[in-house]
């Protein structure tokens, strides 16, 4: 049996393998060649994050009701990276603390990062619209369509912030995704979760707990 | 050929497309010739499956198949139609054979591939300024079907291969040879190039286009490629990476039209097709996050139209998220230009709100965040505008 990128059988429920179409199949097939050819250079470790309280970088805090995959890939930006089914499945985005100045560039399901010139560049002073345009241009740089369907005020962390929910149709295998981001800017950092899936199953299948990730998030003041 | 050599020519040869009609040398450089001398060839048959061309033709059926299933295929049925027409007016007697997907990506291209399969980017039906010059692209790409490159390509590649194969005994000649050979599946030969411009020109031609045309299209681009922060499109651009100078093909190109006076342009009828799916087609640029080579376009598009509220509001849109130097000042002007024009995105509204958001005018964002809520209720940041405004309110 295939299996993605950080998938792990049997911990936590069916994966994607399970019931897959062919489409699938190749998919996943793909991803465990890559992933194959990742582990054998010793480049790629999955670590399982238990349940429980989790805290990412020094300043954000999840209380998590199940346990989840964390993918470690060289080169792979400022944010940890995590998913329930494996990549390029399903995807978490976690910043912990992006600074004014720091890129927001991370590996994605949504295309390659690596031979791409462009930055995603946070800045403290930007609008939320601004910050969700910068997830947009990293999740379409491969050629990918983005379409926001939803921007609104939330707390995330404690603090004043924004969620957003957006499309987006994946450029190398036409796969048409949902996606849904929390994001914070705290004492002039950068805190946000932001989820992508596949639209049918595996983003109805996990974002209640991506909502319940979000709700637990407690952004600390203190060590800063 | 190994099964992927074999993949990966005849994807390289559907994306050189268009622009790899920069690779052919200069006709200056080579007799110009007469393209009347040449005839359109007689309608192909479908090869045998047992031979290269026929595996080749089989390899493009399938990615035809998954073209028509693409979430990126545009489905608007009259654009498609009138698309196909151009390509049927065209290629003529081989019009049955000519299969045309128009697909949502915001660059400039088009490609054909050997069974007939065409494919149109959006980005290229935005950046045409008419039927002619939308013509003139598609001629090129008959040209090479007709004359049949790709299956040139082909055999040229496979003897590549076995060359590169008999270097790779060699180790790093090996590679070295192996590089050349993969160099070398990258698009048309100049010679094709320069064969497809010749022919390209002829079809529009007999069909009755202004072949002059042809010429902006090249003169277009090279404003938008020089606009980019790199310079010269020369060094930095595949479209134009290698010689001849892009102001020498231009002028090969106008020798060549000039050959042929006359036609028409068409100009409303490819504006009226495209205009249900325009705004988004020009959304799709502002986000390619290119500032200036789309601050070069539609200066130009408002250079040829000035009033066009949707191209002054995506001027606009542009200058405020590059926001160098006086681009707010610049988008504020471009707004309210669009605004004055009527008919402008609510989205103008909205742009001109964050720019006085960043301000400190209240008044003025309260102002122009109303009218954007009011022309687009359901927008989905509205949730978010709102809670500006209500800030306002305290």
């Amino acid at each position: 049996m295939n299996t993605p990128i950080g998938g792990q059988r049997g911990a936590w429920g069916k994966t994607a393998a399970s019931g897959s179409s062919r489409r699938w199949r190749q998919l996943r097939l793909a991803a465990t060649a890559a992933f194959l050819v990742a582990v054998l250079a010793g480049c790629v470790t999955a670590v399982k994050v238990e349940s429980g309280q989790h805290a990412v970088g020094q300043r954000l805090v999840f209380n998590l009701e199940g346990p989840w995959n964390q993918i470690k890939l060289p080169n792979a930006g400022l944010a940890e990276i995590w998913t329930m089914e494996g990549l390029p499945v399903d995807q978490l985005l976690v910043y912990s603390g992006l600074k004014d100045g720091e890129d927001l560039n991370a590996a994605t399901a949504a295309g390659p990062m690596q031979g791409q010139k462009r930055s995603f560049t946070f800045k403290s002073g930007m609008q939320p619209e601004q910050i969700v345009q910068l997830f947009e241009g990293m999740f379409t740089r491969d050629g990918s369509t983005f379409a926001l369907t939803k921007l609104e005020p939330a707390s995330f962390g404690g603090s004043h912030g924004f969620r957003f929910e957006y499309g987006l149709t994946r450029k190398v295998d036409n796969v048409q995704l949902s996606g849904l981001g929390f994001v914070a800017v705290d004492k002039g950092e950068l805190f946000a979760i932001v989820y992508l899936a596949p639209r049918l199953t595996f983003f109805p299948r996990h974002v209640a707990r991506v909502q319940q990730m979000a709700g637990s998030a407690i952004i600390r003041h203190g060590s800063s | 050929m190994q099964r992927r050599e074999f993949l990966g020519f005849a994807c390289a040869c559907c994306a050189a497309g268009w622009g790899s009609i920069a690779r052919a040398q200069s006709e200056s450089a080579a007799a110009p010739g007469s393209v009347a001398d040449w005839k359109v060839p007689a309608k192909f048959t479908r090869p045998d499956i047992a031979t290269d061309e026929g595996g080749l033709w089989a390899l493009m059926d399938r990615e035809e198949t998954r073209m028509r299933r693409s979430p990126f295929l545009i489905r608007d049925q009259a654009l498609r139609d009138y698309v196909q027409s151009v390509a049927c007016r065209l290629g003529a007697e081989h019009c049955p054979d000519i299969r045309v997907y128009v697909m949502h990506t915001p660059m400039f291209n088009a490609s054909m591939a050997p069974n007939g399969m065409m494919q149109v980017w959006s980005g290229l039906l935005l950046r045409v300024e008419n039927e002619a010059q939308l013509a003139a692209v598609l001629g090129h790409e008959i040209g090479h079907y007709l004359e049949r490159h790709s299956i040139e390509k082909l055999r040229d590649a496979k003897s590549r291969l076995a060359f590169g194969q008999m270097l790779g005994l060699l180790g790093l000649v090996g590679a070295v040879g192996q590089l050349a050979m993969l160099a070398g599946l990258l698009g048309y030969s100049r010679d094709q190039e320069r064969a497809a411009d010749r022919i390209g020109l002829q079809l529009m031609h007999r069909a009755g286009y202004d072949t002059g045309e042809a010429v902006k299209i090249w003169d277009n681009l090279l404003v938008e490629l020089k606009a980019r922060p790199d310079g010269d499109p020369a060094k930095n651009s595949p479209l134009f990476a290698s010689h001849p100078p892009a102001e020498e093909r231009r002028e090969t190109l106008a020798r060549l039209a000039a050959q042929y006076p006359g036609g028409v342009s068409n100009e409303q009828a490819l504006l009226d097709v495209i205009q249900p799916m325009r705004f988004d087609w020009i959304v799709d640029e502002i986000k390619r996050s290119q500032a200036d080579e789309s601050m070069a376009l539609f200066t130009r598009m408002l250079a040829h139209k000035a009033q066009q509220p949707d191209v002054l509001f995506a001027r606009g849109e542009t200058q405020r998220l590059r926001a160098k130097g006086g681009d707010m000042e610049a988008a504020v002007s471009d707004y309210l230009a669009a605004a004055a024009a009527g008919g402008e995105p609510p989205e103008t509204h909205r742009g001109l709100g964050m720019i006085y958001r960043s301000r400190g005018q209240a008044a003025d964002e309260k102002a122009s965040f109303a009218r954007y809520l009011e022309m687009a209720p359901g927008a989905p940041d509205a949730a978010m505008i709102k809670s500006y405004v209500e800030e306002l309110n305290g």
